[in-house]
Parts: C-alpha cells; structure tokens; sequence
C-alpha cells in the first residue's frame, strides 16, 4: 500500500500523538502545568523585587512610589498573587524532588502527595499575609 | 554522543549540527541545586519581607543593609535568577521553534542578566551608602 502511494509520490500522512486535551484531566497533571505557570509569573514577578530594591536604594521619595503601589488593591493583588506563585512553586519543586528520590511514585501516593503540596501552597499563602496584617 | 562514525544519526543531522548539545547534565544539575537553595533563601525572604512591613523608609534601609539580609538576599537573587533563566529557556525551547526561539533565548538571557546586575547593585548600594 505505502509503496503505490510512493509510486504516485504522495507521501502517507505521518501518525501523530493524542494531543493533550484528549486526556482526562489528573492534579499531576494540573499541578505539572501549574509548575509551569507559577515559574512563569516568578520571572516576571521579579521585576517587583528589583523595583523594590532599586527603590529602597535611590531615596524616600522613590521608595514611597513602590509602597504606594503595593499598599493599592492592585499591588496587593498582585503581591499575594506572587506570595502564592512562590509557595506553590516551592512545594511542587520539592514535590519534584521527592519523585526525583524515587519517593510517592505509585498510584495513590503521586496523587496525595501533589494534592498535599496544593493546599500547603494555599494555607502557606494565607497564614503568611495573616501574619503580614497582624505585625503590620 | 553526536556526530560520531557509524552510530545512529544520519549524515544530514550531523551536517545540521542536531542533537544534543552535551550541556544537558550540567543545566539539570544547576537547575535542582539553585532550586534546593531557592527553598531555604526564599523562606528566609518571606521571613525578611515579613519583617520589613512595620518599617518606615529608614528602618528597611538599615535592615536591608546589615550583613546576614544584603547576603542572604544576594544569594537569593543570583541563585533565583540563575533558576528562571534555565527554567525560561527549557519554557521558549519547548513552544518556540527557528529564529523566533534563537531571539526568544538571547532575550531571556539579557532579561536575567540585567534584572541580576539591577537587584545586585541595589542590594550593594543599600549597604554601603
């Protein structure tokens, strides 16, 4: 078949893979992706701590630019949006680490341990701007 | 190993200098301790932002320039930036192809250089002015 398909010299369509999408959605999965997306936002969240570096280095009045950003709604979203980002990265690269290890690798231990790195994230993330309101 | 006489790469794909690049060990490397590092230094960042919140402009200058936070910080930010610059060019090589990906990848490496230099300064600035 493949030969008389030659012989005409149009060449067979090449087999391609499932595409992503077609797979039913797993928290490996999801938080794989996530891992992807917090690294992401961290590289441009950056940005944020050279601002406030570079602000807290020129003078008073540079600095109360940065903190006017960060105390407005905005700001504040974006900064628990990046406290959050943080964490999750975090437990998912010690997530990785584990895996890495040859640990949590069956079939219930993979899903509890990324479900467990997930809420930790979360949790991390509000006792830490609790604790941000409460000193403040 | 590439290119060599008689393995399995085509002539065509040693022509093309394809294949791996021999540095792949290394990156990983790099990326799992800078990786192992970024999660003791940025707990110990959340910890000094934390810190910080109460303070007005002279206070986190002063704390920012004593020497245990401008170090800890330094090492945050090379072995931070380090980290998303590899982890930004596994992202551009992977969604990126000809010479989209060959600007994609000078770009990330100019972005974390510069955005290094700025955060370094800033930090050496603070101490010792």
């Amino acid at each position: 078949m493949a030969s008389t398909e030659l012989a005409r010299g149009r060449p067979r369509p090449r087999p391609l893979s499932p595409h992503l999408l077609i797979y039913k959605f797993t928290i490996t999965m999801v938080m794989s992706i996530m891992h992807r997306i917090t690294g992401f936002g961290l590289y441009v969240g950056v940005l944020l701590l050279a601002w406030f570096l570079i602000a807290a280095s020129t003078d008073a009045v540079a600095f109360s630019w940065f903190t006017a950003f960060i105390d407005s709604i905005i700001g504040r979203l974006v900064l628990f949006g990046f406290t959050w980002a943080l964490f999750n990265h975090m437990l998912g690269g010690i997530r990785h680490f584990l895996w890495d290890a040859g640990y949590a690798l069956d079939a219930p231990a993979r899903e509890q341990l990324t479900w467990a790195t997930t809420i930790a994230a979360l949790v991390l993330t509000v006792v830490t701007w609790a604790i941000g309101y409460a000193v403040r | 190993m590439s290119g060599k006489a008689g393995g399995l790469r085509t002539p065509l794909t040693r022509v093309r200098f394809l294949g791996s690049s021999l540095k792949g060990t290394s990156e990983a490397w790099t990326i799992h301790v800078t990786g192992l590092a970024n999660v003791v230094l940025g707990l110990y960042f959340v910890w000094l932002i934390l810190d910080l919140l109460h303070m007005d402009y002279n206070g986190v200058r002063a704390t920012l320039g004593r020497p245990i936070p401008a170090i800890l910080l330094l090492a945050f930010i090379l072995s931070g930036i380090v980290h998303m610059e590899i982890g930004m060019r596994s992202i551009i090589v992977d969604y990126v192809d000809g010479h989209p990906r060959a600007w994609a990848l000078i770009a990330n490496t100019c972005f974390a250089a510069i955005l290094a230099l700025a955060c370094v300064y800033a930090t050496l600035r603070i101490s010792f002015t």
